[in-house]
């Protein structure tokens, strides 16, 4: 690929993004502006924006990446990842925005009485934030070492730079606009080279998609207990992401929440027909790439490999700039979420404590993607939502439907799932590819033992149940009063 | 323009207290009042686990047919396999309409509960 045109493709998208960021700056002009948009933001708006903020780089190259290497197994990443969000509609999103609570700390607090649960909360959520970053890092660093040759931590440091300036100068409104925009973007810059390519290479009928079956790498298909524990970890691992969440508090009310979250699941389904369509021409035209070990930069590679010459380089800029808005997004996206967990509980609320704590949020993860080896961009991905499924779901699918739920049962579960899923992927990860599957994709156990620890540690401890939990609970699920939602936040 | 000093968010500990709307929220605190609300609940959980079953179980009848039905994996429409279509393409409309189904019954619960509220 020609460096000149990577290059420009990155600095263009840098350029958008803070100059979006900019603009939104300057008509962000209240506390609520900079935390939530002051909770106005349109649905379509503000679905645009969760969509952009939610594909990251394993939907924008791992998904074909992965698919490249597996075929259909790899084909229930983007299902699980959209079904996803039907679990977070069913089953949180608006008792979660009528809790008021602006991050899940905040909710977890008020739903216990209880600031130990809280601290517990914010570790878990920090670390999810940490891990779900690095992935995004390290796909930085492979676009930018393919497209322009540079060493990969250019790329890292690059996105850790543009994220860091726009989170610290505008806050929550300008980042909406700017992650609205990043999801058109990544949708055209995959719309435009799957078109062109299939025009190109079947334009005298579709029968060379025959071959598109054929297993280019004989890898062993996935279990039935493989798939089950992805999708177990995709479903319950998508309601309880920090940065998913943290967009449900700018809508205005549940009943919004609920259509933002339908519009979510459109944008979604549309997107990921482009990823699955790549992996498909991929394993027609470029099966080689499975073979040498980097199938995530399918992506990236296939229209200049297919096309060529001047409109093959434009259409790469395309796909390279896709690629860095998806990880500005996601980064930046988590930052502002992890941003609001550690300023409010280790650095006492003000701006500028939000400031200090957004560095530290991408600067950690900066470190921990210098020092670790990148494995498949979606499957490490999927390996954060295991550890969501595992720990923050539970707590909150608990603490909204079940009264019964007590701090000292929180707390257990949590742990639980946060030692036994981290354990197991820990081991896992040392073992490599000799381990077995139920340590390789824990969720399918993690997941229920979580919630039977949370359950029963709560039935042992019914004395600490709250006694706010019948005010708080009605709170969560009765419809909001026609005029109130938006006097009472100010 | 005015400048505004930006500072954290409340955190809903701290606004919950005042609140407007003392009538209905008085209401909402009795006894007659939490019969309601816990019927609510009850029904709003029943949908949301009819609605994540019913889903679960397409997921299921394409994984049994896929193993029951090997030949699934040798058909092809416009030359691309039928297992990839129905996993690639067939289920996302599956997912937008089971969400589309429960967000009308889920607002028809709440617009329920508001009548039994405001008849009293």
């Amino acid at each position: 690929m020609n460096p000149a045109v990577g290059l420009a493709a990155f600095l263009g998208v840098a350029l958008a993004t803070a100059g979006i960021g900019f603009y939104g700056l300057r008509i962000s002009r209240t506390t609520g502006d900079f935390y939530v948009a002051s909770r106005t933001v349109r649905p379509w708006w503000n679905a645009s924006a969760i969509g952009g903020e939610y594909l990251s780089a394993a939907s924008f190259l791992g998904v074909a990446g992965l698919i490249l290497l597996t075929g259909t197994d790899a084909l229930w990443f983007p299902v699980g990842y959209t079904a996803g969000y039907l679990m977070l509609l069913l089953f949180v999103a608006a008792p979660l925005r009528r809790s008021g609570a602006y991050t899940i700390p905040d909710f977890t607090e008020a739903r216990l009485e209880s600031k130990a649960v809280r601290r517990v909360t914010s570790l878990v959520v920090v670390a999810v934030g940490w891990l779900y970053i690095v992935p995004q890092l390290q796909g930085a660093g492979l676009t930018i070492r393919i497209s322009t040759g540079l060493p990969s931590w250019v790329g890292s440091i690059a996105v850790v730079a543009v994220v860091c300036m726009t989170v610290v100068a505008g806050g929550m409104r300008s980042i909406t606009f700017v992650q609205a925009f990043q999801y058109w973007l990544k949708l055209t810059a995959l719309a435009v080279p799957v078109v062109f390519l299939l025009l190109n290479q079947t334009g005298g009928g579709s029968a060379v998609l025959a071959e598109a079956s054929s297993n280019p790498t004989g890898l062993q298909a996935a279990g039935l207990y493989q798939t089950v524990s992805l999708l177990v970890a995709l479903l319950f691992g998508t309601l309880g992401l920090p940065h998913v969440l943290v967009r449900f508090y700018t809508n205005p009310d549940g009943q919004s929440a609920r259509r933002t979250t339908l519009i979510v699941l459109g944008l979604l389904s549309v997107f990921y027909l482009f990823p699955t369509a790549f992996g498909l021409l991929g394993r027609v035209f470029a099966p080689e790439l499975a073979s040498n070990g980097r199938p995530d930069a399918l992506v990236l590679l296939l229209p200049g490999k297919l096309l060529g010459g001047v409109p093959g380089d434009l259409l790469s800029a395309l796909v390279v700039a896709g690629a860095f808005a998806a990880f500005l997004s996601t980064t930046s996206g988590l930052v502002v979420s992890l941003a609001g967990v550690i300023s409010q509980d280790l650095l006492g609320g003000s701006v500028r404590g939000f400031r200090v704590a957004a560095l530290l949020a991408a600067v950690v993860p900066l470190v921990f993607a210098f020092t670790t080896d990148s494995m498949a961009l979606a499957g490490s991905v999927g390996l954060v939502f295991a550890f969501t499924a595992s720990t923050i779901c539970p707590v909150l699918l608990l603490g909204i439907w079940w009264r019964g739920l007590s701090d000292t049962g929180a707390i257990a579960g949590m742990l639980t799932g946060a030692v036994l899923c981290g354990g197991a992927l820990v081991s896992g990860t040392i073992i490599g590819s000799a381990a077995p599957g139920w340590l390789a994709q824990p969720a399918a156990w993690t997941v229920p033992a979580a919630f039977a620890v949370m359950v029963l540690v709560s039935r042992a401890t019914k004395h600490r149940v709250p006694g706010t939990v019948t005010r708080l609970m009605t709170r969560l699920h009765v419809p909001e009063r026609p005029v109130a939602t938006e006097r009472q936040l100010r | 323009m005015t400048r505004v000093r930006v500072t954290a968010p409340q955190s809903i500990a701290r606004v919950a207290p005042k609140r407007p709307y003392h009538s209905r929220e008085a209401a909402e605190d009795s006894d007659v009042g939490q019969v309601f609300v816990r019927s609510l609940i009850r029904s709003q959980l029943r949908l949301a686990v009819v609605v994540a079953s019913g889903f679960l179980l397409v997921l299921a009848a394409y994984g049994s047919m896929v193993a029951l039905v090997p030949q699934l994996a040798q058909m092809r429409i416009l030359g691309i396999p039928v297992n990839w279509i129905i996993l690639g393409v067939a289920l996302y409309p599956v997912i937008g309409l089971s969400a589309w189904l429960y967000n009308r019954s889920a607002a028809r619960n709440e617009a329920r509960y508001r009548d039994l509220v405001e008849e009293k």
